[in-house]
């Protein structure tokens, strides 16, 4: 199990990342933000662009609402990798992630979010906890 | 002289590294932690108790439960981590949260008499630091926020009634305005849903703003509307709560089809 900080650490420490930050996206909130110039500045993006994809895309499904699992943005010359985390108590916490788009591998990264995000709620078993904290 | 303001206290606080709690009159609490504040409760927002309760994960026993075991040295945070009612990270996201949105409310609330208790210390523990500079640059941006959103506070003491009908043929809703909107009965105000839905004050006050500006409440004008006109002579019966508009025909566009009609049977 892992906190936040440990969380932050855990996403910066997937290959190619260039910069990250925790957004709480009811507020707009930078919770926690390493490499990034202004944390501010970023989550009120960050936010407005999740925000932004889960109206666009609720409009677009059949359904009329979606949950977004995570999403993806290829730029010139990064990844944005936005995963959303549900918090039993508080709602919902983004992980945004940029990465290098030469020296990362986008599979990997979205396999390592998902683990991070079963660390940050507990989701995995006490054994597999052990594991992946003694890596 | 006045009694110095929050603000005054906490960053004298915080210049001498203390620890303990500042008691904001009857507006709530803001724990230090070495000159940072770690935990903030406020009469008006949902505390770290309530959060839990509404999130179904522990019963309202089961919390007191733990702040009666939590000891002197304030495990109650690692007591509930450690029953699995929660993860460490949740923990400390609803502990940050909590005090943002205490935090929020108890700085705009003018200048209470501000009692400090040194070493001090809240059941949950601390989890999550602010330092002092950064708390006040949040509180300013949420405030900012709001103006933004929609630049009057004429809502936000004031009973949620969301209009009966729609201006238009379609509406996208968040997760939370969508709750805020079933659980209003027009006789609670945004405090009040928020605590009863378990939802952060800000976030609700937010959401109530964001409402308002998509114009799917009723502003206050409206609201008093049947009140305020006087009764005519013969006029219809008025005690009926639901106004129906009356349809609201252009003359000119009669007279457009009067005229057209007239035309096709001219052909």
């Amino acid at each position: 199990m892992i906190g936040i900080e440990g969380c932050l650490s855990e996403v910066m420490s997937i290959p190619g990342a260039l910069d990250a930050i925790l957004v709480e996206p009811i507020s707009g909130m930078a919770i926690l933000g390493k490499g990034v110039p202004d944390p501010v500045r970023s989550a009120a993006g960050l936010t407005e662009t999740f925000r932004a994809a889960l109206e666009g895309v609720a409009m677009a499904s059949p359904e009329g609402t979606v949950r977004i699992d995570d999403m993806i943005i290829t730029t010139e010359t990064s990844y944005h990798l936005i995963r959303p985390i549900e918090m039993a108590v508080q709602g919902t916490l983004l992980i945004c992630l940029r990465m290098d788009l030469e020296r990362s591998n986008l599979a990997l990264a979205r396999r390592r979010l998902c683990t991070i995000t079963d660390q940050l709620t507990d989701q995995l078993t006490a054994q597999s906890t052990a594991q992946s904290t003694a890596q | 002289m006045a009694p110095p303001t929050l603000d005054a206290v906490l960053t004298g606080l915080a210049r001498d590294n203390a620890t303990g709690s500042v008691r904001v009159g009857k507006e709530g609490t803001v724990y230090l932690t070495r000159g940072r504040v770690s935990y903030a409760e406020s009469a008006t927002t949902p505390g770290i108790e309530e959060l839990l309760t509404a999130s179904g994960r522990i019963t309202a026993t089961g919390v007191r439960g733990v702040r009666q075991a939590s000891g002197p040295e304030a495990d109650g945070g690692d007591l509930l981590v450690n029953k699995g009612v929660l993860s460490r990270g949740e923990l400390e996201f609803s502990a940050l949260g909590a005090t943002l949105d205490a935090s929020f409310f108890l700085l705009r609330s003018g200048a209470p008499r501000c009692r400090f208790k040194d070493g001090d210390t809240h059941w949950l523990g601390a989890h999550w630091f602010f330092d002092i500079p950064g708390l006040f640059r949040e509180c300013e941006r949420r405030t900012e926020q709001l103006e933004r959103t929609w630049p009057s506070a004429e809502l936000d003491d004031r009973p949620v009634v969301p209009v009966e009908r729609l201006g238009g043929g379609h509406v996208l809703l968040t997760a939370h305005q969508w709750e805020l909107l079933v659980a209003a009965d027009s006789t609670a105000t945004p405090v009040d849903l928020a605590r009863r839905l378990g939802r952060p004050a800000y976030a609700t006050l937010l959401a109530v703003r964001e409402l308002a500006a998509a114009g799917l409440l009723a502003v206050q004008a409206e609201v008093d509307a049947p009140a305020l006109p006087k009764r005519k002579a013969a006029g219809p019966a008025r005690d009926t709560p639901a106004r129906p508009r009356p349809p609201q025909a252009d003359p000119t566009d009669v007279n457009l089809l009067i005229r057209l009609r007239d035309a096709l049977e001219a052909l």
